[in-house]
């Protein structure tokens, strides 16, 4: 994990006392986090009574600062450990850094998940409904009798709330070279997660 | 030379095979080795030296595996922990989870499945206040007041609020890969320069800015110089066209060259473009009479070209000449200058000789104690000169020896700054790499299970250890027994023979005498040797009960991989009742108990089937 020095000036700026009195701080950090998390939230600071009397620009600067903090924190899983030691080169006291970890470790799974949210994806299949029939004869041929499977496959795609179905129909052979390709996939998955 | 050459070649390869000591040295034992090794080479000779050589070749691939495993490893890991706790989840239905959220109890949490709340990574930019928490930086009070009343929080500066982490990710790292590009350049370059960090700084605006400069005012000229035939030229060249036409008779010779060029590059477009611009100009001729006209007017303008031509050769030709003659007059008027300064010069100078005759001694005194005069002034001064020199030039040499101690002890500080950067670089690549095997070592011991007890381990091999121990007594007294036994099955022999001898002796002394006692003898004898027939049958039993007992306990082994085998059969015996089944099972009576295909999920689109069946009756 990486920080800009302004990025570190600022988290120093949110662990002084002077700016930030002791008492106000989990609030402070709490703010931050619902502010990254939440829409509702993300005029927290100003909305709260409770940062009323401090001076507004360095209220700024820290939040942008623990901001950062947070969200590269929880992008590279860093530790307890090592997240104490950047606290401690930023003259936190080891109460606020324990008040930091505290918070910070109950609200890191969250703000993972957030940015999972990032990113792009070709439609994902979640879910499949299926059907056999049997094909009996046609115009054609008397007697045609073979086996029918239609596939509907279930598709999520970023940015839409419903899913997306892809409709197929295939022989027994077709579906069972589909399974032995999905199969496939399965054992590459596997493989990636025995290292 | 030669000579000696052949005598070495011929008598022996002693002195040829100098290097082989240096081999031996270095711990070859393919045999001697010479020059004629190398010069008439053989296979093997040749292979045995390169396998001593390759294996003398510095092994990196044992120092690879003691390094460290990088942080990309570390990360590969993880991915692969994660993967497999994915793996290990059953599927769940998409309308089971929140927005693709769901649970998990181990490692307690939640994960993302799917893809239908993905966003683009979109980010802007952001402000944050500068130099607030910096006492010495003076805030302009409109800056300030900005600041307080004005400037948004960094969550709420986005115009969407799901790009807020996008952007806040993206300036840190912007700033953190600026300073590292600043603090690259400035180790390279920058303290060669010998510049502070601000001069060093301002020196690059002002190279950029003049090479932007440069740039704009290349890019101007190019500019104009196509701007002729450019879009602005359109409409010059159009009006040239018309004035051309209009006026032709009258302007013949007058029109700019520019717009003769542009006629005649145009000249086909003329009519057209006269069409165009109005019918001001009616044709009254025919076309013959124009034919003939133009080719009139051809005419005289070719001439009229021939004769203004030779006139501007001839006219260029007479300026050449008269240019030349000037160049002479003028240099001819220097020369009879130059002369008559010098005749003027001679002249003053007689003149005042003539002048000073007539008082020739007094004259003559005057002007010896004028020299006189000057001669000890001219003394003096230099006296002065060198008073006044003397301190000068040492204080100079002062100043700069000085200089040159001063320039000396930078160029050292200058060297030792840039050791001691080398020196911190080193210590933070140190401390880096220490952390990351740390952090390797940690994350190998929490890959490591831990419920393996130690002291149960312990307990158990100490336990084993001493049953083993007091197996051993047990043999050890069994042993000690047995040869107990076996001392006193020989002082018994021993005396049985003894014994026996001792009445054997007797009997026979007394058998000479005595009939009976010759029996008795005889009896002896008899029993002597049924008993040692007896012995021998009782060692005999004790093998055979030996070795029956060994063929015991093969018999036994080889019941029991009997059995297996057996099993082996049976099974294969089944397999084969199967297959045969499957084959004559009516073909025609088939269908499909159940197909359910199970698709996992992760982040990535990947799919995983956990199950399929086709049962076929």
């Amino acid at each position: 994990m990486e920080l800009g020095a302004s990025v570190l000036e600022n988290i120093s700026l949110a662990g002084d006392v002077a700016h930030i009195p002791d008492k106000l701080f989990g609030k402070f950090l709490m703010c931050a986090c619902q502010g990254v998390l939440l829409e509702k939230h993300r005029d927290a600071v100003a909305d709260n009574p409770a940062f009323k009397d401090l001076e507004k620009a360095t209220l700024k600067s820290a939040y942008s600062g623990l901001v950062t903090l947070i969200l590269e924190a929880a992008k590279h899983d860093t530790t307890e450990q090592s997240i104490s030691t950047l606290l401690e080169e930023c003259k936190y006291t080891p109460e606020r850094i324990k008040e930091f970890t505290k918070i910070f470790t109950a609200q890191k799974s969250h703000i993972q998940l957030l940015l999972g949210k990032i990113g792009s994806s070709f439609p994902h299949i979640v879910d499949v409904d299926w059907r056999l029939d049997y094909y009996m004869k046609n115009n054609h041929m008397e007697k045609v009798n073979s086996a029918v499977y239609l596939i509907s496959l279930k598709t999520e795609i970023p940015g839409e709330a419903d899913t997306r179905d892809i409709q197929f129909s295939c022989s027994l052979e077709q579906l069972q070279d589909l399974v032995g390709k999905l199969r496939d996939a399965t054992k590459c998955l596997e493989k990636i997660a025995q290292v | 030379m030669t000579c000696r050459k052949f005598q070495d070649g011929g008598g022996g390869q002693n002195h040829y095979s100098l290097p082989s000591e240096y081999w031996m040295d270095l711990g070859y034992k393919g045999g001697d080795l010479g020059y004629q090794t190398f010069l008439y080479s053989n296979e093997t000779e040749i292979r045995r030296i390169f396998m001593f050589l390759v294996e003398k070749l510095p092994k990196e691939t044992s120092q690879a595996s003691d390094e460290p495993m990088g942080s990309s490893i570390l990360l590969q890991r993880a991915i692969s922990t994660e993967v497999a706790t994915q793996l290990s989840a059953a599927w769940t239905p998409p309308f089971l989870k929140d927005k693709g959220i769901r649970s998990r109890a181990k490692p307690p949490g939640w994960q993302r499945e799917g893809a239908c709340c993905l966003q683009h990574y979109h980010s802007c930019h952001i402000k944050t206040p500068v130099d607030v928490g910096n006492l010495s930086v003076k805030i302009p009070k409109e800056l300030r007041a900005y600041y307080n009343n004005r400037m948004p929080y960094v969550t709420n500066q986005t115009s969407r609020h799901g790009d807020t982490a996008p952007s806040m990710m993206e300036t840190n790292a912007l700033e953190v890969a600026t300073q590292q590009d600043w603090e690259n350049e400035w180790n390279q370059v920058g303290l060669a320069s010998r510049l502070s960090q601000q001069e060093f700084k301002k020196r690059k605006q002002e190279r950029l800015l003049k090479l932007i400069r440069e740039r704009l005012l290349q890019d101007n000229q190019r500019r104009e110089k196509s701007g002729g035939l450019g879009a602005a030229g359109d409409l010059q060249q159009l009006l040239n066209s018309i004035e051309s036409q209009a006026g032709e008779a009258a302007v013949k010779t007058k029109g700019s060259r520019f717009a003769n060029t542009e006629k005649l590059q145009y000249g086909k477009d003329e009519e057209k473009t006269m069409s165009q611009v109005g019918a001001a100009v009616p044709t009254k001729d025919t076309e013959e009479e124009q034919e003939r006209k133009r080719q009139e007017e051809v005419d005289g303008l070719r001439s009229e070209l021939a004769q203004v031509t030779s006139d501007l050769e001839r006219l260029d030709l007479e300026v050449r000449k008269f240019t030349a003659s000037r160049q002479q007059m003028e240099e001819a008027i220097s020369a009879e200058q130059r002369d008559s300064e010098q005749k003027q010069a001679a002249h003053s100078v007689k003149k005042r000789t003539l002048d000073l005759l007539p008082d020739a001694e007094a004259n003559i005194g005057k002007l010896q104690s004028v020299v006189d005069n000057s001669a000890q002034r001219l003394v003096n001064l230099a006296k002065q000169w060198e008073n006044h020199r003397g301190p000068l030039i040492e204080q100079y040499r002062e100043l700069r020896q000085y200089n040159s101690k001063r320039e000396s002890e930078a160029q050292k500080k200058l060297e030792e700054i840039k050791q001691f950067r080398e020196r911190m670089k080193e210590v933070a690549d140190d401390a880096r790499r220490k952390d990351e095997l740390q952090k390797q070592l940690v994350s190998e011991y929490e890959r490591m299970t831990k419920d393996v007890n130690r002291s149960a381990y312990t307990r158990k091999i100490m336990e084993i250890v001493s049953n083993i121990k007091k197996q051993k007594q047990e043999i050890d007294k069994i042993l000690v027994d047995t040869r107990s036994v076996q001392k006193e099955i020989n002082s018994l022999t021993g005396k049985l023979d003894r014994t026996f001898t001792v009445t054997d002796e007797l009997i026979f002394r007394d058998a000479k005498k005595d009939d009976g006692v010759k029996k008795a003898y005889r009896f002896l004898a008899a029993l002597h040797e049924n008993f040692e027939q007896l012995i021998k049958m009782v060692e005999d039993t004790g093998a055979v009960v030996r070795e029956i007992k060994d063929l015991e306990d093969q018999n036994f082994e080889q019941l029991i991989k009997m059995v297996e085998d057996t099993g082996a059969v049976v099974r294969e015996i089944k397999d084969l009742e199967d297959q045969f089944h499957a084959v004559m099972s009516p073909v025609g009576a088939t269908s499909v108990d159940g197909c359910c295909l199970v698709i996992g999920h992760s982040h990535t689109p990947l799919l995983l089937v956990t199950a399929t069946t086709f049962i076929l009756r």
